[in-house]
């Protein structure tokens, strides 16, 4: 049997015409098919709106209480074991110099003198090298490659903090804007 | 600015208060997006908390220039669906159910027109039960379209399909229910015939 196009009225709900309302009686008279779909459209409409038990927003402050609790205490052991793994990490790789200290403390103080001043006279040299490249550079680098450099070194930090913005604010299933 | 835009702002700023507010309003809309969805009403209401308990720690991701009904019920049917899914793998139903598995409802003997009443509750029933056959994304495209009245347009953007996508699964769907309509309708004919007076 033909449905058309009384299959296409049914499934698009489309506004009948008087004439097409008497077409689509005489129609649905001998067709089964068409019957069906017109009573499950008709049902569809008349469904009814399903409440919840009284006091749902009640229960929702309650779960959101709870939730907002989970997340503090779980907040809380993130902290704690982070502090503890620090403390824990830094004492097995501060141990060999904190039994030094504590069994020769001339000799280790002698040597983070020493270490310091190698330190501040490594720093001065490197400080005066770079003052020098920077008066003789610009004589020989065009202004063109810095202008490159800097760009290309501006174009990557905005890729990172796009990446990172973009990341940290990936929400879940269906809760987009 | 209207009272809902004036509550969604305020919960953006903190205010627990003005989201209860919220939550008022549009429990029982979420709340029957989920029963539709998942067919039983424990799991309606858990579903239809977490809903709001998402779009309470989301909601500075909403955009105002979009409907907040919208954007709710697009977080509830993502979830009923995520949860039918992960449900597949471990089903069982807690309905009332009788000896072969059929669900039931007792009709109310305060309403004025009992028979009516049954027939009504039947026929809910009927669609409630059928609405469960559907794929689970056609089952939201049906309750968007049937209950809340939403364009096929507006389906689309809550479920993150074409529109042309949201109208052959709209035609599908239909045609499935008007299948099983006629299954049902068969059934109880042939149920129906042995108690027939042979008069008739």
């Amino acid at each position: 049997m033909n449905h058309q196009p009384f299959e296409e009225w049914l499934l698009n709900d489309k506004n009948l015409t008087p004439v097409e309302k008497r077409e689509l009686n005489s129609h649905l008279r001998t067709c089964v098919h068409c019957t069906a779909l017109s009573a499950t459209g008709l049902a569809l409409r008349s469904a009814n709106v399903v409440a919840p038990a009284a006091g749902f927003s009640m229960r929702f402050q309650q779960r959101l209480a709870a939730q907002k609790i989970a997340e503090r205490r779980r907040r809380l052991w993130g902290v704690i074991i982070l502090v503890l793994s620090g403390l824990g990490l830094f004492g097995w790789f501060a141990a060999p110099a904190i039994y030094s200290v504590i069994t020769a403390p001339v000799e280790w103080i002698t040597v983070v003198i020493g270490y310091f001043l190698f330190a501040i006279t490594s720093l001065q040299a490197v400080t005066e090298v770079l003052a020098v490249l920077v008066r003789v550079a610009p004589g020989f680098i065009p202004p063109y490659v810095w202008m490159v450099f800097v760009s290309a070194l501006a174009g990557f930090g905005l890729l990172w903090i796009v990446s990172i913005w973009r990341f940290s604010n990936r929400a879940p299933q269906g809760v987009s804007a | 600015m209207n009272e809902e835009t004036a509550w969604v702002t305020q919960a953006q700023q903190g205010s627990d208060e003005a989201f209860t507010k919220l939550v008022e309003t549009y429990q029982t809309p979420v709340y029957n997006l989920c029963y539709r969805m998942l067919g039983e009403p424990d799991l309606a209401e858990d579903a239809a908390q977490e809903t709001f308990l998402r779009a309470y720690q989301h909601l500075h991701r909403y955009d105002q220039k979009r409907p907040f009904a919208t954007w709710l019920l697009s977080i509830a049917a993502h979830y009923c669906i995520d949860r039918l899914r992960r449900r597949k793998f471990s089903m069982f139903s807690m309905d009332a159910e009788d000896d072969e598995g059929n669900t039931f409802e007792l009709p109310d003997p305060d309403s004025p027109d009992p028979e009516a009443e049954t027939v009504q509750g039947q026929t809910r029933d009927r669609i409630q039960s059928m609405l469960k056959d559907l794929d689970d994304t056609d089952r939201a495209a049906v309750i968007m379209r049937y209950w809340y009245d939403y364009s096929e347009a507006e389906i689309a953007a809550s479920l993150r399909l074409t529109v042309s996508a949201v109208k052959s699964r709209l035609h599908r769907a239909r045609k499935e229910l008007a299948g099983l309509w006629q299954e049902e309708e068969t059934r109880i004919e042939t149920e129906r015939r042995p108690y027939e007076s042979p008069a008739f």
